[in-house]
């Protein structure tokens, strides 16, 4: 007992505001929503704790409550669709995204393919883009006045190559723009094969074919799989394509929790697709885990490998070709928006009918506050998440505390739009009510964004030796100082380049600002959805542009930073 | 400055016994080495000292006071990390200063404390006030580093880094020193001289020093007093002559140097000597001990090897005849595996030039002086 009081210190105050922080703000909210889709009404905890009122009201809820929700999953056929639809669509996607990256993350990771370095360059335009500036790029290609319409059609082709508003345009935008996240993890799979395993299989007689098929492939498997499974889930969470691009008759599950929130302040209806979103996307990221963890044979070793390059000249010219084929899709889908940004109009022609800057006149005179909006939004989460990623890696890494750990990991199963109506219906009345406010949004993103924050400040934390801290304390420093003097100096790259793309998602966040964005707060991604509700396509164009900028400026800091690591 | 004490100091590490009743009594001013293969609790018990471990039961005093519930940063044990832990982001000077930073730290205002964290966190960002500095630099000089002060740490060599790592802790004016293998990341040659003058600083300093290692070379060269670990526990303490020439169990005397270690019984006296009876073999030891059963101990070089015939007379105890397996040539000396009955015994014999060394499957007959037979 006198140890616990002895070591009560600045450091264990620290950790306590840290579990009180998740505790209101990510675990109260998703057990509200899920008591809610008990009760199909909103349950005020944090109210009942203060106001015995509100606990009567709960209780009589509660003596209300029933699985009548659960039971119109499948009763409700919006519902029940929704669901379908939503896993439909993942898995479509996760295939598709699959199968056209096998010869890539081949290409990449075994061959002397030409162009590598250019095509793994423009690997990375698609992560920088916020979806629904994808999905609103496609429609600019694939739309009824597209470009990609107009050359269809004077090839002789009838109405459009590819409707966008439907699920193939919903798939299109996500294969092209979710497949690197799925490239890195293949193309790292790739590399599992020793080339002494191979070897060893063509000195036993086999063919390169043969052994490729029933050695390397194989061994990438795990892999694979895995890749697949995150595709799946970034998928299913994705809400700005659906938003964009989902026709009236087209329910999908982020779509159908926004509308029942946003147009019917349905809480019941609401809680409960927030549920089955957090469920499924728990599960298959809990997958994902188990097949990383389970079936990775020794990638990790410390042992340098030796790889030998694939050089037919055949293969490697295709495989080139191919790659750059499906890699500059995206790029064409950019150069569309910024073509759309800066044209006077546009009709059903291959180009603009002229250009003009005006559009961008037009932000920087009236939407110059959704800039400076997102730039606070932004900096505040930035703040919030260096201070609470760099605590929390320290007492994660130093002091084993696996229960934080876990908790920081859970934003990372929970999609955006499941997070903003969890929050919604949690913070909506009083003693907290903070639905409306720039507070909640920030704290909305920094939990969002803090897993990635504490993954990179974890990373540096662990290269940092235990005895270097101690050698602080053995020379007179309180764990604290040490902690301030010692541990921040040598944290910070990590620290800089974490909250470098704290601050890139938070700018591209969508679905977080959508539901929970006071009109005088709107940051620039709603600024941008709203445009493009209204029609005002030139302005959402130019916006767009100033966005994917400010992103690949900061991109550029933090590849600098992190390369200059220790 | 100060004696160190620890009583029955145990610890668990979840239910393992990584201490077990450790009973040290160190003099103020002393030199005293830990010593022990590794995982014996030698660096558990520095820990514990440091107060980076606390201790599952048992009391540590430093001087007086006894401070099992002092925290880390308040106990004044200056130590040398056995990576050095030289913080990578300060010069040479920063790493000194650091702890006289802390200290001035502690004892300012909220109002003063600002300025001192700001030189902490960046050397531009601060001027160091001159006592500091100057106290720094003295004992920079005393290190022979002045010269670097402005240099990174991982700009240094790893001599210069060790001096580095001592300086910082020697400047805090610590009441104990203590020493994690400080030279176990040094090369051979530089461990030699990193010695003398780590033993040269403990002797002008006096300041009472605990130095762990598992080399026992260097432990006996330089402590004035030596604590032997096994399994968590200490098995001998005494000065290097006490340990080398009466270890109190096998384990020792393996391990501070080279013994011979042969099973017998204690069979009777004769003349004053002790007779023991082995496998194949009788020995006299002027050795007198109570128990009966006996581990025989003798040391390679207390082993004269002789060809046949060639005993003088004066050399007629425990004459025991045996076939050379192996010899080996290590310059000043002639180190031979020696098969006796079942046993082997190592010999060593100083290496005459001229005169020929015995070769493999020659048959000899080794000498044992009866005092230089140890019984335990």
């Amino acid at each position: 007992m006198k140890n616990r009081l002895s070591s009560f210190n600045g450091l264990t105050l620290v950790k306590v505001l840290i579990y009180l922080f998740f505790g209101v703000f990510l675990l109260l909210p998703l057990v509200s929503v899920f008591l809610v889709s008990f009760t199909g009404q909103p349950i005020n905890l944090l109210g009942s704790i203060t106001d015995p009122n509100i606990l009567n009201s709960t209780i009589e809820k509660f003596s209300s409550a029933s699985f009548d929700n659960y039971e119109k999953i499948f009763t409700n056929k919006t519902y029940f669709s929704a669901v379908q639809n939503s896993l439909e669509l993942a898995i479509l996607v996760s295939l598709i995204v699959i199968v056209m990256c096998i010869p890539i993350a081949y290409g990449i990771a075994r061959t002397t393919m030409p162009f590598k370095k250019t095509i793994a360059a423009l690997c990375t335009i698609p992560l920088i883009v916020p979806t629904f500036i994808s999905a609103y790029a496609i429609i600019i290609m694939f739309g009824r006045a597209g470009w990609v319409t107009y050359i269809y059609n004077s090839l002789g082709g009838e109405g459009m190559l590819l409707n966008p508003y439907s699920m193939a345009g919903i798939v299109l935008v996500q294969v092209f723009f979710f497949f690197p996240y799925a490239l890195w993890p293949m193309v790292a799979a790739f590399k599992v094969s020793d080339i002494s395993l191979e070897e060893a299989s063509l000195n036993l007689g086999a063919r390169n074919w043969f052994t490729f098929i029933f050695v390397t492939f194989p061994l990438a498997i795990p892999g694979v799989i895995s890749s697949a499974l995150l595709i799946f889930t970034v998928s299913f969470s994705d809400f700005g394509t659906p938003i964009i691009l989902a026709p009236k008759d087209l329910n999908l599950l982020v779509v159908e929790a926004y509308r029942e929130i946003a147009g019917f302040f349905n809480w019941g209806g609401a809680a409960i697709l927030t549920v089955i979103m957090v469920l499924v996307a728990a599960f298959f990221f809990w997958l994902q885990h188990l097949f990383t963890k389970g079936k990775n044979y020794g990638s990790v070793s410390g042992k340098p490998k030796q790889q030998k390059l694939n050089d037919s000249k055949g293969l490697t010219r295709t495989l080139s070709v191919y790659s750059l084929v499906l890699v500059i899709i995206p790029v064409l889908a950019m150069i569309s928006i910024l073509l759309q940004s800066l044209a006077t109009t546009w009709g059903k022609n291959p180009l603009p009918n002229g250009y003009t800057l005006s559009h961008y006149q037009t932000i920087f005179s009236s939407s110059m506050g959704n800039i400076q909006n997102s730039i606070v939004l932004a900096l505040g989460a930035l703040i919030l998440s260096v201070i609470i990623a760099t605590f929390v890696s320290y007492f994660v890494v130093r002091q084993n505390s696996s229960k934080l750990d876990f908790m920081t990991s859970i934003p990372l199963v929970v999609p955006g739009i499941a997070f903003g109506i969890a929050l919604i219906q949690t913070f909506n009345t009083a003693p907290l009510h903070l639905t409306g406010t720039a507070l909640l949004l920030i704290v909305a993103y920094t939990i969002r964004r803090l897993p990635y924050m504490v993954r990179s400040t974890m990373g540096t934390m662990r290269a940092i030796k235990q005895d270097i801290e101690e050698a602080a304390v053995n020379l007179g420093a309180t764990p604290l100082t040490a902690a301030i003097t010692i541990i921040g100096p040598l944290m910070l790259p990590g620290i800089a380049a974490g909250s470098i793309l704290v601050f890139i998602t938070v700018i591209k966040e969508t679905s977080i600002s959508i539901l929970l964005a006071p009109a005088d707060w709107a940051p620039m991604s709603l600024a941008i959805f709203q445009n493009i509700l209204r029609g005002e396509y030139y302005t959402a164009a130019a916006m767009s542009v100033v966005l994917v900028i400010i992103v690949l400026i900061l991109q550029a800091i933090a590849n600098r930073i992190s390369k200059n690591q220790l | 400055m100060g004696s160190v004490k620890v009583s029955q100091l145990t610890k668990e590490f979840s239910g393992v016994h990584a201490l077990k009743n450790v009973n040290l009594d160190i003099q103020e001013g002393e030199f005293f080495a830990l010593l022990g293969p590794s995982g014996c609790g030698k660096t558990t018990t520095m820990r514990c000292i440091a107060g980076f471990e606390q201790p599952t039961s048992g009391t540590i005093q430093i001087g007086e006071a006894k401070v099992n519930h002092i925290p880390p940063n308040k106990r004044n044990c200056g130590m040398v990390f056995q990576s050095y832990a030289l913080f990578p982001h300060m010069n040479v000077f920063e790493n000194v200063a650091y702890s006289l930073n802390i200290k001035q730290l502690n004892s300012s205002n909220i109002a003063a404390k600002l300025p001192i964290y700001l030189r902490l966190l960046n050397r531009k960002l601060g001027k160091y006030p001159k006592p500091i500095e100057q106290k720094v630099m003295e004992i920079l000089e005393y290190v022979e580093l002045d010269k670097h002060a402005t240099r990174l740490t991982s700009e240094l060599s790893g001599g210069q880094q060790q001096r580095v790592a001592l300086a910082r802790a020697l400047v805090m004016e610590p009441a104990v020193l203590l020493m994690d293998e400080p030279l176990s990341n040094l090369d051979q040659k530089l461990r030699h001289s990193m010695r003398n003058t780590i033993r040269r600083i403990q002797q002008d300093l006096g300041i009472t020093t605990i130095f762990v290692t598992h080399d026992q070379e260097e432990a006996m060269s330089m402590a004035d007093r030596v604590a032997v670990m096994d399994s968590g526990e200490v098995k001998q303490i005494g000065t290097p002559i006490e340990l080398y020439s009466r270890p109190s169990t096998p384990f020792i005397a393996n391990f501070v140097g080279t013994s011979n270690v042969l099973k017998g019984t204690v069979v009777g006296q004769e003349n004053g000597y002790s007779v023991v009876k082995g496998h194949g073999f009788l020995i006299k030891s002027t050795n007198h001990v109570e128990q009966k059963e006996v581990n025989v101990i003798v040391r390679p070089e207390n082993i004269k090897a002789f060809k046949p015939g060639t005993i003088s007379s004066d050399e007629l105890t425990n004459i025991i005849e045996g076939t050379v397996l192996v010899s080996t040539y290590l310059g000043s000396i002639v180190r031979y595996d020696i098969k006796v009955e079942e046993y082997q015994l190592v010999v060593d014999t100083t290496f005459v030039p001229g005169e020929s060394i015995l070769t493999e499957g020659e048959k000899v007959q080794l000498t044992i002086d009866p005092e230089r037979v140890l019984l335990i």
